[in-house]
């Protein structure tokens, strides 16, 4: 049954390439919303998640990495001395104002890091041009990301500029290390960024540790370990804190409702054109559903003729989808508006269109339900 | 009791009426009929005599409002539309005046329909429909759809759906109204002929005179009444497709209605 009612629908082109249309609609949408949505949010945990440490001792109530408060640096020889703990780092990450040429200011994330190259993490993974080991030897050096080059005035390296009214020199640009909140990073050393480009930054204090573990060791153990040290503190390892720092900008922006949204619209919108040609396709052929319920085809029988020819569509829109979101997603993506495209969230386009779909059968079917098969010899 | 089995179709005393209160119009007024194993009748009268009515209450379509219908032996007027509607899946076929085929699929294609509807394997729907509509003259067009299918060949098409799962009965309406003469004669041929090898009874409404020497008998309906009953003379050969309607008249003899 299910393959003649899939013959039935591939030959009737014109409202096959509508109802393509319709869902390759949706499940374009609903990837390139969640990728979006994935891309930008991941940029919120960014830092986390490429800061080579194991685990982050923070502040209470940390929640996400860009607005971290201070901790007294002098803590971080508790967190040291723990059992299984191999390297610490401090890490600044605040914000600072960047001054342009032209006078106007932009306000940047400053990020310190530890200069100790026995605990180094937290400083840059991916480089557009020059050394990230350069703000360690160049005084009043900094790093930027080749992507605000733009924001901070088309500055490029070797131009100085000022940053919390001192010298601050272009020696780097990172590749794609753009933050949630817009505001540019630029990295630096822990003590330069707090004593020079940071008002009222005490020398003493820090945002975070970064903490890396000896191999082998059992991270929520020494999570555990570490937070009886420091019970001041929060500790968390590298990917719950990266998942709460993600969690704090979806619910605390609107962002997932906002995509979501849209995303949801998609899926309406697909309903409506799914619905309409599925509809249409059986109000054209009343006589000849008529003519299968005379012949006694129950209402079973009708169902699993539409259920058939409602998930090939879904299935042949689905790969058409998919293939196009992949193609749109490569076209548009950037490092500022990234699409991360995942099987998983092209599985849940998948599963909602082949429920679009299914939902949509309904109303054709509660029509041919509601055909006399008397009606067809009346005719 | 042992004879009304021995009938695959025994109506007595059938009413229907439509609409309600004093719009309530009979249609149907006390009709009789049967029908023998392999017994092809027909059913004839002017229009809204109540012919696809009555079709309709012996094809299990509709039920009475009164009287009884038997079909191959079970009181289809006590059924639940369920019931009728499994009845009609497992006994009974169809023709329709304009086939009624599904235009997106191809001849062998809606031959499978019907068999696949009743539960058949594809593959096995395929042998099966291939091999009637070989017996129909139409293989070589299987792979058309209806739009690329004349007339003639769509009746044949809805002829092999019609006997694909070898029903007991097929009811025609009007198999003949959308076909010139000569398809039309072709095609009532072809299913007499093959209805008389399955010993399939075959009840026809039609209003085309020139068809009637291809019935055993001929029941003629006016105002919801059985009126009249022919019998086709046994001496008379059937007549070809190019016989004119004088010359088949000329095969019939008329008797009234017992």
């Amino acid at each position: 049954m299910w393959v003649l009612a899939i013959k039935a629908m591939l030959a009737d082109r014109a409202k096959l390439m509508t109802t393509l249309l319709g869902i390759t609609f949706s499940v374009v949408l609903v990837n390139l919303q969640g990728g979006l949505l994935l891309g930008l949010i991941q940029k919120a945990a960014m830092l986390i998640d490429f800061s080579q440490a194991d685990i982050w001792v923070g502040h209470r109530h940390m929640n996400n990495v860009d607005t971290g408060n201070l901790i007294p640096e002098r803590w971080k020889e508790r967190v040291r001395g723990v059992d299984g703990v191999d390297a610490v780092a401090r890490y600044l990450v605040m914000f600072s104002s960047f001054q342009m040429p032209d006078g106007h200011c932009e306000g940047v994330v400053m990020v310190g890091c530890d200069s100790d190259p026995r605990s180094r993490m937290g400083n840059p993974w991916t480089m557009a041009e020059g050394d990230p080991e350069a703000i360690f030897r160049i005084p009043d050096s900094i790093l930027i990301d080749a992507n605000d080059v733009e924001k901070l005035g088309n500055c490029q390296m070797g131009d100085v500029r000022e940053i919390g009214n001192a010298r601050a020199q272009i020696v780097g640009m990172t590749r794609g290390i753009v933050s949630f909140t817009t505001s540019p990073y630029v990295f630096t050393t822990l003590e330069r960024a707090r004593t020079k480009y940071i008002h009222g930054a005490p020398r003493d204090q820090c945002s975070y540790f970064l903490v890396r573990a000896k191999p082998g060791t059992d991270i929520p153990a020494l999570v555990r370990r570490i937070k009886t040290k420091v019970p001041e503190l929060d500790v968390y390892d590298r990917d719950t804190y990266a998942r709460l720092s993600m969690e704090y900008w979806l619910t605390r922006t609107g962002i997932g409702i906002s995509f979501g949204l849209a995303a949801f619209l998609g899926l309406l919108v697909g309903l409506a054109v799914v619905a309409q040609t599925l509809y249409a396709s059986v109000t054209e052929r009343l006589k000849e559903f008529g003519t299968l319920k005379a012949m006694g085809a129950d209402d079973r029988c009708v169902a699993r003729f539409l259920v058939s020819q409602a998930v090939g569509s879904a299935a042949l829109g689905a790969v058409t989808g998919i293939l196009a979101s992949v193609v749109v997603g490569t076209a548009i993506t950037s490092p500022r508006a990234p699409v991360i495209l995942t099987w998983q969230v092209a599985l849940v386009s998948v599963v909602l269109i082949v429920l679009v779909c299914l939902g949509s059968a309904y109303l054709p079917y509660w029509r041919i339900r509601k055909i006399d098969p008397a009606s067809v010899l009346r005719s | 009791m042992n004879q009304t089995h021995a009938k695959t179709l025994v109506a007595r005393d059938v009413h229907k009426s439509f609409g309600s209160g004093t719009h309530r119009s009979p249609v149907l007024r006390g009709v009789s009929i049967d029908a023998a194993r392999g017994e092809t009748v027909f059913l004839v009268g002017p229009s809204g005599s109540g012919k696809t009515t009555l079709l309709s209450i012996l094809g299990c379509i509709m039920t009475p409002d009164c009287g009884s219908v038997e079909v191959l032996g079970q009181e289809v007027g006590k059924m639940t539309p369920a019931q009728l509607t499994a009845f009609r899946r497992d006994n009974l076929g169809f023709i329709f005046q304009t086939f009624n085929l599904f235009p997106t699929l191809s001849a062998l294609d809606n031959v499978c329909l019907t068999l696949a509807m009743r539960g058949a394997s594809l593959r096995t729907a395929r042998e099966r429909a291939s091999d009637l509509l070989n017996q129909v003259g139409i293989w070589h067009r299987r792979n058309a759809r209806p739009s690329q299918l004349s007339g003639g060949e769509c009746q044949r098409v809805a002829v092999a759906r019609a006997l694909a799962d070898d029903p007991a009965l097929v009811f025609a309406d009007e198999p003949t109204a959308s076909l010139d003469a000569e398809n039309g004669q072709a095609v009532l041929q072809l299913l007499t002929r093959l209805v008389r090898e399955r010993g399939v009874t075959l009840v026809v409404v039609t209003h085309d005179d020139r068809i009637f020497p291809f019935a055993d008998r001929v029941l003629r309906l006016e105002d919801g009444c059985m009126v009249h009953e022919w019998v086709p003379s046994e001496s008379d050969p059937l007549p070809t497709p190019h016989a004119g309607p004088e010359a088949e008249r000329r095969r019939f003899h008329e008797e009234p209605v017992a």
